[in-house]
């Protein structure tokens, strides 16, 4: 299975106190009128210019170990390996929202638009992580569509550069996905451009192969945090 | 309302385009220009760090303060310099070869020139060469790296190296930021000083030069 899907945008949920909570806003926090209005502004235009679009590629466990290997840099004991293990089904992913955001981002910046630039980049950022997730819920569907899937069918993303999967892994996840068909292309540093892109892969199997304690030693220096709620939560969205 | 309480007032608000006629008025009223940049618009800017660390008000509101600082300090500038009034120090900035993310630099460049710093930009994808070279050029005080992802922070190191063997290590002081950037990385590659978020920027802008003095 490749396929590419241009997500329309009512799929794309912008809940505002969600975005504002990733720029550390309370949810009770009063707004001036200034913020109401730059949010506005920055949610129309996040309508107006995203691009979303995924590609996604089925992968077997055992080419799947080569990609994970990588350039050998992962640390020694980590989650992802023995989640995909136990996996029922795994496919390769890159999700953007295209180049036109950023581009306004920068633009708005250089016009000295720096509220309004940054809520957009704000808006965009919480978008592509989301992004992965329906990327996640596509692959559902699609094992779903198949066949009749156990109950607990549950499928979560996860990328290079977080629980111990090293940046480097892009490189090898981009040689066998080429997201290079959506637009998306990798720099000597690992780094995607367009910016508001994820990769990763998507692991599906029994909900409970997703859970493990945090306490690898990477944890300690995690500034994400954020694997307790994807367990929870993420791993929900995603089984649908 | 007294003409520089007007244009603190105003910047705090955001109002950039009265904050500039203001500005241009009390320039126009023979208000002496470092009056102007330090009773109106700094003391504005002040207020709203202070609204902002206590969460009073957000991110946004700040920027378009520091908007409307900008543009009076656009009318003032050529003033000051023509007064030969000191600017307080000047800050070299940029994100790191091949670090394509600029946001967060972005933010601290402009809240820099909100507290009226001088900041060259340099954009994103510097090279270590870029940074020591406009650095030295312009007898900066300051050279501030910022990157995004842990494979492109080895540069913020070839920058000091550079530094040491360039001489420049003893006159500009060095300071990092990013999402994976640490203090203890910092430590280690002999940068100055880390930084977590844009205020926090300004205020160890601040700290060397009250080392210095
Ligand atoms: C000179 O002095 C200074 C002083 C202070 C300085 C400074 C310079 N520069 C910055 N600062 C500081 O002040 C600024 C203002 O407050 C701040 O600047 P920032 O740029 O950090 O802040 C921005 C204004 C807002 N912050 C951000 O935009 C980054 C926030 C976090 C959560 C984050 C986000 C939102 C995103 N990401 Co991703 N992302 C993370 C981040 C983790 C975190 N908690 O920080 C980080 C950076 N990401 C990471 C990763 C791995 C990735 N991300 C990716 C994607 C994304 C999204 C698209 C979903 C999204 C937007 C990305 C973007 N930057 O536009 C991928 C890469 C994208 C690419 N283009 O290559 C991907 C590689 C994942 C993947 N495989 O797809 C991690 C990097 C780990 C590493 N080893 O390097 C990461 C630390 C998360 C983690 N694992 O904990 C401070 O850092």
């Amino acid at each position: 299975m490749r396929s590419i899907t241009k997500f329309a945008m009512e799929d794309i949920k912008l809940p505002q106190k969600e975005i504002l909570r990733s720029q550390g806003i309370p949810d009770e926090a009063s707004l001036s009128e200034n913020f109401e209005r730059i949010y506005m502004e920055a949610a129309e235009l996040f309508q107006e210019l995203a691009e979303p679009k995924a590609i996604i590629a089925g992968i077997g466990v055992s080419d799947f170990e080569e990609v994970f290997r990588g350039e050998g840099l992962n640390e020694k004991e980590n989650p992802v390996e023995e989640i995909f293990r136990k996996s029922s089904h795994l496919a390769l992913f890159a999700v953007t929202l295209g180049p036109v955001l950023s581009e306004k981002v920068t633009e708005l910046f250089d016009n000295g638009k720096y509220a309004i630039g940054y809520m957009l980049d704000s808006v965009s950022s919480y978008a592509a992580d989301k992004l992965a997730d329906l990327a996640a819920q596509h692959l559902y569907a699609e094992i779903v569509g198949r066949a009749a899937p156990a109950n607990s069918l549950r499928v979560l993303n996860y990328s290079p550069g977080y629980c111990g999967w090293h940046m480097s892994g892009q490189k090898k996840l981009f040689e066998a996905l080429r997201p290079e068909e959506i637009g998306i292309t990798l720099n000597e540093s690992c780094l995607m451009s367009p910016i508001k892109s994820v990769s990763g892969v998507l692991i599906g199997g029994p909900g409970e192969i997703h859970e493990f304690v945090n306490s690898y030693p990477f944890c300690n220096t995690c500034i994400a945090r954020s694997c307790i709620e994807r367990m929870r939560n993420a791993v929900m969205d995603a089984g649908g | 309302m007294e003409l520089l309480s007007k244009i603190s007032f105003n910047l705090q608000s955001g109002f950039d385009e009265t904050v500039t006629a203001l500005t241009k008025e009390a320039v126009e009223k023979r208000i002496p220009p470092d009056e102007i940049m330090n009773i109106g618009l700094i003391a504005g800017m002040n207020i709203v760090g202070e609204k902002f660390k206590n969460h009073e008000i957000f991110l946004p509101d700040v920027l378009l303060a520091a908007r409307a600082m900008n543009c009076a300090m656009e009318v003032l500038k050529p003033l000051l310099i023509k007064d030969g009034i000191p600017i307080k120090g000047k800050v070299v900035i940029g994100s790191v070869k091949n670090d394509l993310h600029d946001i967060g630099k972005n933010l601290v460049a402009i809240l820099l020139k909100g507290a009226g710093f001088e900041v060259i930009d340099l954009g994103n994808d510097v090279p270590a060469e870029k940074f020591i070279r406009v650095a030295a050029e312009e007898n900066a005080d300051v050279i501030g790296m910022s990157a995004l992802l842990t494979t492109t922070m080895p540069v913020m190191k070839k920058v000091v190296d550079m530094a040491k063997d360039e001489g420049l290590y003893s006159e500009v002081k060095i300071m990092v930021g990013g999402a994976p950037v640490s203090k203890a990385f910092a430590l280690e590659i002999g940068a100055d000083a880390y930084s977590y978020d844009g205020a926090n920027a300004v205020e160890t802008v601040e700290s060397f030069f009250r080392e210095n003095s």
